[in-house]
């Protein structure tokens, strides 16, 4: 704000040019808090009109501002590991759509411990029937603990959590203030972390813009959109891009890590994964379960020559996907315009 | 005058009759069910007694002639429902919230009050069958976290990589084991004879490959139990620990000793209405 309004007054000599952009800034400090007062930011879930029903179960935990604020705290506390280390902001950063640093293929526990997956962004968790690559949880609240009790996660049990939480000088408060309990359990502090991570809605990328009129996309971002509907869309459906089904696409014909047969106990589900979404999918990198790919480039390269046959490959992918090198290009930027710099840059997530 | 007097006995008759009606009707009264642990030791049912690692004594013994001990044996009942009949008709009132959950009941082996189950505010009438389910179905995990018997930190039934309750847990050891278990409460997995079945999976998605092993079970009383305000029939339910490993299949505790998973419970979820009887009640 400042260099707008020193640049607003740069005809002024230097020192009246100071002293007025101090007075100038002041005032829309003033007018800032003064705002922030009367309206704030808003911490309502609210659905995007071209979203599906949320699949969040609002009834029994609907948002609010305590709620949210005592969520944000948690998420940004390491207090829910073991030796306090590992925070769940450790690998979910906003900054990438709460999803880990490049430089961490898996993710990174307590003790420097290596974790077995690439960790996932945290977008529009509010319409997902399932979590994690496996989709074992069916309910969002059930998620964090399953990051808290793995062992190269955070390795702390729920229970010595719940005590800490009890004994902290500020959360009996805050959980006071949020839900109008004077005990701290479980169940309250899995609804304070889902009312922080149900407001992660991404939905104000370019693309978001260009289907509500507001922005128009370059011919090359447009002609990624008519490739991405051909080539893509079967899998990455919907406004969410993903239509959450578990699918092999054919990384891998060897699978130590069998995914979604871990849940089922299925054998035609070995080397399955949850199809991902593609919102941000510019700033996620590296890509699939096992981060197998750097760049998009690379996963592009991997659909159109590099399928590497199984017997659970899926269909659909049996001949690769062809698309030329001008194609991908393409596809490529239009998978750009899913980069959501409003979310990644709401405030209301910032840690202070 | 006439007319009056017409009016009103006609009124008092209908207040009457009206009068008769509430008398008739009685009052709700309570049911108490008492899950007792037992094994059948030379055709005499015991009381369980839990031990703890280590111990050499097996006093109990499966269907295929394999001797064991228990240290830890727990189950959850829920949603619980009386038939009478004359149509008589009680629903246990379920609930999961934050707050804690009604209808959700973990019959612990080492707790004694866990292993009775007060249903109040059940219809007068005479009951003759019981039906529950032994697990939590959907219901204690479509609403998101929930609190009191469903606490994931404090009820020690819950599984975060496949979210959702164990329906059944049991612990403890056979000499012809090899050991070797994990994620266990009372058993460590360098225990050289260690077993553990946890039995559990609720996903019940049509056309889904899921393994859905809560059991809805439902046994008939051989005398009626009469339920109004002044009286308080208790009824036994009896859950016989040795033909959990037999009965609908036989386990053997040289195989697959170690039970983690949904798919892996089957045949012991299978068991279960045969592990579970109805006992005797007490007016």
């Amino acid at each position: 704000m400042a260099p707008v309004i020193g640049a607003t007054f740069s005809p002024f000599t230097m020192k009246k040019t100071l002293i007025i952009s101090a007075l100038a800034l002041v005032s829309v400090v003033i007018g800032c808090k003064k705002d922030e007062t009367d309206k704030g930011p808003s911490y309502e879930f609210r659905k995007p009109e071209n979203f599906p029903e949320p699949t969040y179960t609002f009834d029994n935990n609907p948002v609010t501002e305590a709620g949210f604020k005592l969520g944000k705290k948690l998420f940004f506390d390491p207090i829910l590991s073991v030796d306090n280390t590992v925070s769940c902001n450790n690998c979910h950063n906003q900054s990438l759509a709460f999803a880990d640093l490049p430089l961490h293929a898996f993710s990174k526990g307590v003790m420097e411990r290596q974790g077995i997956r690439n960790a996932p962004q945290l977008v529009n968790l509010a319409f997902m029937k399932e979590f994690f690559w496996d989709g074992g949880v069916t309910h969002l609240d059930f998620v964090p603990l399953n990051a808290i009790e793995a062992e190269f996660e955070m390795d702390e049990e729920i229970e010595n959590v719940i005590a800490k939480l009890n004994n902290h000088a500020e959360y009996p408060a805050l959980f006071k203030a949020a839900f109008g309990t004077d005990e701290i359990n479980t169940p309250l502090m899995l609804h304070a972390l889902s009312q922080f991570t149900n407001l992660m809605v991404s939905n104000n990328s370019p693309y978001d813009k260009y289907l509500r009129g507001e922005v128009v996309l370059t011919a090359q971002e447009l002609e990624g959109l008519r490739l991405f509907e051909q080539k893509c869309q079967s899998c990455h459906s919907g406004i969410l891009f993903t239509d959450e089904s578990y699918r092999n696409n054919g990384i891998d014909s060897v699978f130590t890590d069998i995914g979604r047969a871990r849940i089922t106990s299925f054998s035609g589900d070995i080397g399955k994964f949850r199809v991902p979404s593609l919102r941000n999918v510019g700033i996620t990198r590296p890509y699939m379960h096992n981060a197998k790919f750097a760049t998009l480039e690379a996963v592009l390269d991997h659909y159109s020559d590099g399928i590497i046959e199984s017997p659970s490959l899926d269909p659909s992918l049996e001949n690769g996907i062809p698309m030329t090198a001008e194609e991908k290009a393409a596809i490529i930027t239009f998978l750009k315009t899913l980069t959501d710099k409003d979310f990644t840059q709401d405030e209301r997530f910032f840690k202070g | 005058m006439k007319k009056f007097l017409l009016l009103t006995a006609l009124f008092g008759a209908l207040f009457l009759s009206a009068c008769k009606d509430e008398e008739e009707a009685k009052d709700p009264g309570t049911f108490a069910i008492t899950f007792d642990n037992m094994a059948l030791i030379n055709n005499v049912q015991q009381q369980l007694s839990l031990t703890t690692a280590g111990n050499t004594d097996y006093p109990y013994t499966n269907e295929m002639g394999q001797q064991f001990n228990i240290t830890l044996l727990r189950y959850y009942i829920s949603a619980i429902e009386l038939d009478g009949p004359n149509g008589e008709h009680f629903h246990d009132h379920m609930e999961a919230t934050a707050a804690g959950a009604k209808g959700y009941y973990l019959v612990d082996e080492s707790k004694p009050a866990s292993q009775e189950i007060l249903l109040t505010d059940v219809p007068a009438g005479t009951y003759n069958k019981i039906t529950f389910t032994v697990g939590v179905d959907s219901s204690g995990i479509v609403d998101g976290a929930a609190g009191g018997n469903l606490d994931p930190a404090t009820c020690n039934m819950f599984w975060n990589w496949n979210s959702g309750y164990i329906a059944v847990k049991f612990e403890g050891q056979s000499p012809v084991s090899n050991g070797g278990v994990g994620g266990t409460e009372t058993i460590a997995g360098t225990d050289p004879n260690g077993m553990a079945y946890h039995v559990g999976g609720w996903k019940n998605i049509p056309g889904g490959v899921f393994v859905y092993n809560n059991k809805r079970l439902s046994y008939t009383f051989d005398t009626n139990a009469k339920v109004e305000s002044k009286l308080e029939p208790e009824l036994h339910m009896v859950f016989d620990v040795q033909k959990l490993f037999g009965g609908h299949h036989a386990i053997d505790f040289t195989g697959n000793h170690n039970v983690h998973k949904p798919a892996d419970g089957v045949d012991v979820a299978n068991n279960l209405e045969h592990a579970f009887a109805y006992d005797h009640i007490h007016q």
